[in-house]
């Protein structure tokens, strides 16, 4: 299925203010699409309006070519489920009660569920392994586990595009990866997954596509990478951010650190810090560049990348010059305090020779950039 | 007296025709009512929680049982019939529900809001009831007027039940094969807007119904308190809060214990006590001991 907003305009009954400004936006079977913004912004609106809760002033949304106001809303519903923001669960029905409301729409109204809505929901429960608990009283569970269970109930039906209000907001660590890995686990099926959330980085890390709205009505569309920034998290938030990512044994993560609010004077940060460390190495002559290319290859644990390409995944471990003897060159775990001599500038190597292999790779200038 | 039902129902030796007049035509129409009213009740208590999703919601709560007491007693005023009592019920206890949910906005607004809303109606209703005590006939109209809202099973007979207890019927039936699907009412709006179901006409459906149900009960008997909202919460206490099995449940867990506490009202002493004054009396204890050992109430 492939989802669409056509240009969709609301403001709010009686209200001038226009909250959402000619959005378009369109979604691919398996994209994953989070929607950032400060309070206030209109996240939980655009939901709404997507979702036809809420009618567009101008603009529509498309399924497959169908505007939804053309679509019966047994039809519309039948192929996106919507999981609310957590309250307090509604009754004290049982974790397995709750996962079969999601079947409503196929079960007759006379009737009740099913042998094949029983299996639907079976499911969903096991998907979202809530086997242990599923016939504890809703009232009765942790915010993570009720989360889970309102997933699991938008799975029983067994949508192809799922909407989320604010999934992860109130919950710890470990539920937050829980729910996002589920995100990420049903896009890979092909689900089209839309998420509100208050973690640039969780869009970042989980959301391949990301919409950023800011309070005047404007938004931002695209690739997570070139919508999440910091130029446009400071222009969204009014906050000056770092975005950078950790490297790791198991992999790269991206994290958004927030520093301060720009209107109380911190400057905008600068530059690109995805990057913890640059060096060029120029070599003069293509013998010593053969051999020096040899010692990064026996060091392709300690390095992170080269020339673009990534080496193995490595610890925080980057090539280092240490100009104490000037003729050495020595590769060795960066800390923290290094990077700042990193930065300072260019280092020339007049002669760099590795202490284990003794090879020499004179010749060569480093620059660190 | 088994005999004397047996012989009623033509497989018996021979009992006095006064016994069987008894059981018969006194005692019989008399339980008939009972469990009509008590599994009605039940079961509109059930549908009005599950409505305004509020453990507190009831008939009694929401304005409905006492719009449909003055409408009764309206119509014991002016001398209208049987049929005129149980009409006039039914059509005050449908505008107090609106009332209730106009005033509470019942489809947007806070569930503390629409029970705020209802007590309002409620004791409009309740001081145009007295409004109608003062202006009726000392001698004769108002003894019958306080009596019969005192709730009593009394006056029943085969007469009164073919007009109430169809109404009673019906709105049940209606309401145990929607009772899956009832599961939804308590989700926000658009949570059920989201399952795919009409929530709208389901509601609307639910509140005539139990409405109905209300108010017919309102009609043969007068108000009895309590039962909607002891009833509901033991059963969920007993089975849980799916109406799947709530429902059922509740007809025949009402049923029994209006049953109970009618034979109680008739046998525990010389004077028969109006009928609300036993359930409050052995609902309320009861209902708090249960609270407590379960700490605390929820749908």
């Amino acid at each position: 299925m492939r989802f669409e907003v056509r240009d969709g305009l609301f403001r709010y009954p009686g209200g001038e203010r226009i909250v959402l400004d000619h959005i378009s936006l369109s979604l691919e079977p398996g994209s994953v699409l989070a929607i950032l913004g400060p309070n206030g912004a209109g996240k939980t609106t655009l939901l709404r309006c997507m979702l036809g809760f809420l009618k567009w002033d101008e603009g529509c949304s498309v399924v497959d070519g169908t505007p939804v106001g053309q679509m019966s809303p047994k039809k519309f519903w039948k192929r996106v489920s919507y999981v609310p923001q957590i309250r307090q669960a509604p009754a004290a029905y049982t974790v397995e009660e709750m996962i079969l409301l999601g079947r409503a729409g196929e079960v007759g109204s006379f009737s009740s569920p099913k042998e094949r809505d029983l299996a639907a929901a079976d499911a969903a429960i096991k998907q979202t392994n809530l086997e242990s608990i599923r016939h504890c009283s809703c009232a009765r569970l942790s915010g993570g586990e009720y989360q889970m269970v309102l997933i699991a109930r938008a799975l029983a039906s067994e949508p192809e595009m799922i909407v989320m209000d604010e999934p992860e907001s109130n919950l710890d660590f470990r539920n937050q990866l829980l729910v996002l890995d589920l995100i990420s686990q049903l896009s890979h099926e092909g689900m089209i997954c839309v998420f509100n959330t208050h973690y640039p980085a969780h869009a970042l890390r989980w959301a391949g596509k990301a919409l950023m709205l800011s309070k005047d009505g404007g938004y931002r569309f695209g690739d997570s990478r070139r919508i999440v920034t910091e130029k446009s998290i400071s222009e969204c938030f009014g906050v000056s951010a770092i975005i950078g990512s950790l490297e790791t044994g198991g992999g790269t993560y991206p994290d958004v650190i927030p520093v301060g609010i720009e209107d109380a004077g911190v400057p905008p940060v600068q530059g690109d810090d995805n990057v913890i460390a640059g060096i060029s190495i120029l070599l003069e002559n293509t013998e010593n560049a053969g051999l020096l290319n040899r010692v990064l290859h026996e060091y392709a644990d300690c390095l992170i990348g080269r020339m673009g390409v990534p080496y193995r995944p490595a610890d925080v471990h980057v090539i280092h010059p240490v100009p104490l003897p000037r003729d050495e060159f020595v590769f060795h775990p960066l800390r923290r305090a290094d990077v700042s001599d990193l930065r300072r500038g260019i280092v020339l190597a007049n002669g760099i020779r590795d202490r284990k292999s003794g090879i020499d790779v004179s010749g060569c200038s480093a620059a660190c950039q | 007296m088994l005999r004397a039902v047996l012989a009623g129902a033509g497989a018996g030796g021979a009992v006095p025709a006064q016994i069987r007049n008894v059981v018969w035509s006194m005692r019989m129409p008399r339980l008939i009512l009972a469990s009509l009213v008590g599994a009605g009740l039940s079961v509109s208590g059930c549908a009005f929680q599950g409505l305004f999703s509020n453990p507190l919601a009831t008939p009694d709560t929401l304005g409905v049982a006492s719009g449909a007491s003055f409408g009764a007693v309206l119509a014991l005023l002016l001398g209208c019939g049987l049929t005129g009592v149980q009409l006039s019920a039914l059509l005050f206890g449908v505008a107090a529900l609106l009332l209730t949910g106009i005033s509470g906005k019942c489809l947007t607004g806070s569930k503390t809001t629409t029970i705020l809303a209802g007590i309002m109606v409620g004791s409009l209703f309740s001081s145009l009831v007295s409004l109608v005590k003062f202006t009726a006939d000392t001698e004769s109209q108002l003894p019958a007027i306080t009596c019969w809202l005192m709730g009593s099973f009394e006056s029943a007979g085969y007469a009164s039940l073919t007009i109430g207890a169809p109404a009673i019927l019906i709105g049940c039936a209606v309401l145990l094969c929607l009772r899956w699907r009832m599961n939804l009412l308590p989700l926000s709006e658009d949570e059920a807007v989201s399952s795919g179901v009409n929530i709208r006409a389901l509601r609307l459906i639910v509140e005539f119904c139990a409405t109905l149900i209300t108010a017919s009960c309102v009609s043969m008997c007068g108000q009895v308190g309590w039962v909607g909202l002891i009833v509901p919460h033991i059963c969920r206490l007993l089975v849980g809060s799916n109406q799947k099995v709530l429902l059922p449940v509740s007809v025949s867990v009402g049923a029994a214990f209006m049953m109970i506490v009618d034979t109680l009202a008739r046998t525990a002493s010389p004077k028969e006590i109006p009928i609300s004054i036993l359930t409050a009396v052995i609902g309320a204890p009861f209902f708090i001991l249960l609270l407590r050992k379960n700490r605390g109430w929820a749908l």
